[in-house]
């Protein structure tokens, strides 16, 4: 069975039918989808999610320099969140739609990065440049999900009110 | 059971309600577009019934007020060319609301036509056509308390009868009345010496009809377009009941906006125009905001800076001033209960007389510290006695706590110090009172309160600007250049693991949202598995709100725990929450069967029973267990 139980959010439009471990993103093929409110938005998703893993950080998904202040980061997080949260990007639903993923996709990244611990963790990833074996593992940070929010991460109840509290 | 309300269409008997009302075709028509929450049609039979009153009601106002439709002038089409259809905000109290709308430059409060901004939410069924608190002429407070009138729906909406706060209000002087069963409450009014049966939702959209009618006749446009504010503790279904009642009411619900985040937009505007040199850079405030009606206590913390307030945490509950009008009445009349257990006429107004008196006595209390209650209540009945403020305190002492309970939950949960609060502001009839003042305060650690927010006028201001920002509208100052980043205020999950709550989302999660669990099969060869969605914080479930429920078959006959249940839910921006489910075999990539999508809450009323009716026939057959988790989970 799997050993966790939480799969990536980010490309959870694809509903993580596979083992969490092949999180490579490959889109499922179109009759899978059927169901799905927004099947172009599918596939563009996880497109990008791939992408992330492979490529674009965090970083540029802030469109910030890895060596940003925590100010920086979260004037670079409102910045993007005026320009792509939907609702003041246009309207229209395949805009709309575009315009959460694109939205979730960024508070993903400001929420690991504005927190000193799962940023340090994830630099560490980054510079290694290597895939860590367990979806758990690489997207514990990005995650911040109902497990990892009661989890460790959250036992220290410090300053870290900049955390993202998902 | 196998049904799931899930129907989607935009029913046809709405469109009964317009027969001849000819005058309203534009604007009604327009305006009636399906919600997205029109679920089981059982329901549909009796709000027909209630909703032609409610157009009863408009029709009247429309008499009276020689009111028309404003597309058929020419200056009305001249200002709604300008501004298209901006969207109002109203802020529907539990005792009293409010409308505001961006004029342009600034957002203004609308009065009716007694110059009244602020008035009373309150339905009279007294004449042939109901009247509301909005264009009523009803200035004395006697007459609401005379039974047949019926308010504080904004704490009834929704609510089955096995709920407390419906418990609650049945000290109130219009009937409701309980069976405990998990159906909604038996509500009248006192006309005629008859008790005439209605419903949140129709006192409600009748009073949205006064509310729009006024503003459509101040603007001399149509309204359609609308952004209520609605208390943190509400649930799901509840926005679903307001939503019809906007319905009914030819209203469309652009968005329904916690109140104290509707502060929080304010708020931030404040703070945009007094930082405006430095756009988009202005340093972050962290500001909490405490807001407390007649029913409602809700708490934020929000971070503000450039235009955007983001929303740390929420966090509230159904306590307010009529709690604490009630455990004063109770305190100074001991055996109010039985006294008003008959509910005869004298009764009811003697209850009207010490309701008075007590809400006065409350008043005076903010400012002196002890009030003298007279009150004659009849058949030589009196009550007489002197209340000092320690004693006031002291008898809602579980008010005072609960709302001091959640200021700490919400810092908590929003992980902000107290001393990096910029700014704590006091919102609310209730924030008038010494003590709710002095425990904010108190657990803030500051002395000083942040001014320039008009308690009673605030959440309506910020409702007015998230309608004008959500319209689209852009203002050349940068006065509207705003953006609240929204959490959910509950946590949102499925039953599974016998009779648990396992959340899917939890509550504060930054909006839109997307989060899914992988569940398991309880029994070999299990080929069906029931999805049970529920919203609330209690790990037992029956103390959640049932939000829907649907069937996954076609599970392969495979030993239990192979199979992977993928539950996904989803939350869009404008708060719409959709279910998603499907099945896959470990080793396959393609999931078996095609994946359900629900919209929830698909659920309508009496769903107490429901979920009881759930289990009592299917038992653990159709159960769901987690996927083991991690060590640390």
């Amino acid at each position: 069975m799997l050993s966790s139980s939480q799969s990536l959010p980010c490309s959870s439009v694809r509903l993580q039918f596979s083992r969490s471990k092949s999180i490579a993103g490959k889109p499922l093929s179109s009759p899978n989808v059927v169901g799905f409110r927004r099947p172009l938005a599918i596939s563009a998703a996880c497109a990008t999610a791939s992408a992330e893993t492979a490529s674009s950080s965090f970083y540029d998904v802030l469109g910030i320099s890895v060596g940003a202040t925590s100010d920086e980061i979260k004037a670079a997080y409102r910045r993007r969140a005026r320009s792509c949260h939907p609702d003041v990007a246009a309207s229209g639903r395949e805009r709309k739609s575009a315009a959460a993923d694109e939205f979730m996709r960024v508070h993903a990244a400001y929420s690991t990065l504005s927190d000193p611990e799962k940023r340090a963790d994830y630099d560490r990833r980054l510079s290694r440049r290597i895939r860590p074996p367990l979806a758990m593992n690489q997207f514990s940070g990005l995650s911040a999900s109902p497990a990892s929010s009661s989890s460790s991460f959250y036992r220290f109840p410090r300053r870290t009110w900049e955390t993202d509290q998902c | 059971m196998a049904q799931i309300g899930l129907i989607d269409s935009p029913i046809p008997p709405i469109s009964l309600m317009f027969t001849g009302f000819r005058q309203l075709r534009r604007t009604a028509v327009a305006t009636m577009q399906p919600t997205r929450f029109w679920t089981v049609p059982a329901q549909i039979k009796h709000e027909i019934h209630n909703s032609l009153l409610v157009w009863d009601a408009l029709e009247s106002r429309m008499a009276e007020q020689a009111y028309t439709v404003a597309s058929d002038s020419e200056i009305a089409e001249e200002k709604s060319s300008a501004f298209p259809d901006i969207a109002i905000g109203i802020d529907i109290g539990t005792s009293q609301c409010s409308v505001a709308v961006w004029n342009g430059s600034e957002v203004e409060l609308l009065k009716n036509t007694r110059n009244q901004k602020i008035m009373q939410s309150y339905v009279s069924f007294k004449d042939d056509v109901p009247t509301g608190g909005v264009s009523s002429q009803l200035t004395h407070e006697h007459e609401i308390l005379s039974g047949s009138a019926v308010f504080n729906m904004k704490r009834l909406i929704g609510r089955v009868d096995t709920d407390p706060v419906v418990h609650a209000s049945k000290s109130l002087p219009f009937l409701v009345q309980t069976l405990d069963i998990g159906v909604r409450p038996f509500i009248a009014a006192l006309v005629n010496n008859m008790w005439r049966s209605t419903t949140p939702e129709e006192v409600l959209a009748i009073f949205l009809v006064e509310l729009r009618t006024m503003a459509e006749v101040q603007l001399k446009r149509p309204i359609q377009n609308v952004v209520l504010t609605i208390p943190v503790s509400f649930s799901r279904f509840q926005l679903t009941r307001i939503q019809r009642a906007c319905a009914m009411a030819g209203l469309h619900v652009l968005r329904l906006m916690p109140e104290p985040t509707a502060v929080a937009l304010l708020y931030a505007q404040q703070q945009q125009q007094i930082a405006h040199e430095n756009m988009g850079s202005g340093s972050e405030k962290i500001s909490l905001i405490f807001n407390m009606g007649a029913g409602y206590c809700d708490v934020a913390v929000s971070a503000t800076a450039g235009g955007v307030s983001q929303i740390k945490a929420l966090s509230g509950a159904p306590v307010g001033g009529e709690d604490i009008l009630q455990n004063m009445m109770r305190h100074l009349l001991p055996e109010f209960d039985t006294h008003f257990a008959s509910r005869g006429i004298d009764e009811i107004k003697s209850m009207a007389s010490l309701r008075v008196a007590t809400k006065n006595a409350i008043h005076m209390l903010s400012s002196q510290t002890s009030v003298a209650v007279d009150v004659d209540l009849g058949n030589g009945r009196r009550v007489s006695k002197l209340v000092d403020r320690a004693e006031f305190e002291e008898v809602n002492r579980t008010v005072f706590d609960k709302c001091e309970s959640l200021v700490k939950q919400c810092l908590h949960d929003a992980k902000v110090d107290t001393g990096d609060l910029t700014d704590v502001i006091l919102v609310g009839g209730c924030s008038l009172i010494p003590k709710v003042k002095d425990l904010v305060k108190g657990i803030c650690k500051t002395e000083k309160l942040c001014e320039g927010m008009s308690p009673l006028e605030a959440a309506v201001c910020g409702a007015a600007l998230e309608g004008a920002v959500a319209s689209g509208i852009s203002d050349p100052f940068g006065n509207l250049d705003l953006l609240t980043i929204q959490v959910t205020p509950l946590s949102i999950g499925i039953r599974a693991n016998g009779n648990s709550f396992v959340p899917v989302i939890l509550r504060n999660t930054t909006m839109p949202v997307r989060k899914d669990l992988i569940f398991t099969t309880v029994r070999d060869n299990q080929t069906e598995a029931l999805i049970v969605v529920y919203e609330g914080e209690e790990t037992s479930i029956e103390k959640n709100h049932l939000l829907g429920y649907f069937k996954i078959t076609g599970i392969p006959p495979v030993p239990k725990g192979v199979p992977e249940i993928n539950v996904c839910m989803d939350i869009d921006a404008s708060n719409v929450l959709r279910v998603l489910a499907g099945v896959v075999l470990p080793g396959n990539q393609q999931p078996v069967g095609p994946i359900m999508e629900v919209r929830m809450p698909t659920v309508d009323d009496g769903h107490g029973w429901c979920a009881e009716a759930l289990n009592r026939t299917y038992g653990s057959t159709l159960d769901l267990m987690t996927v083991q988790k991690k060590g640390h989970a």
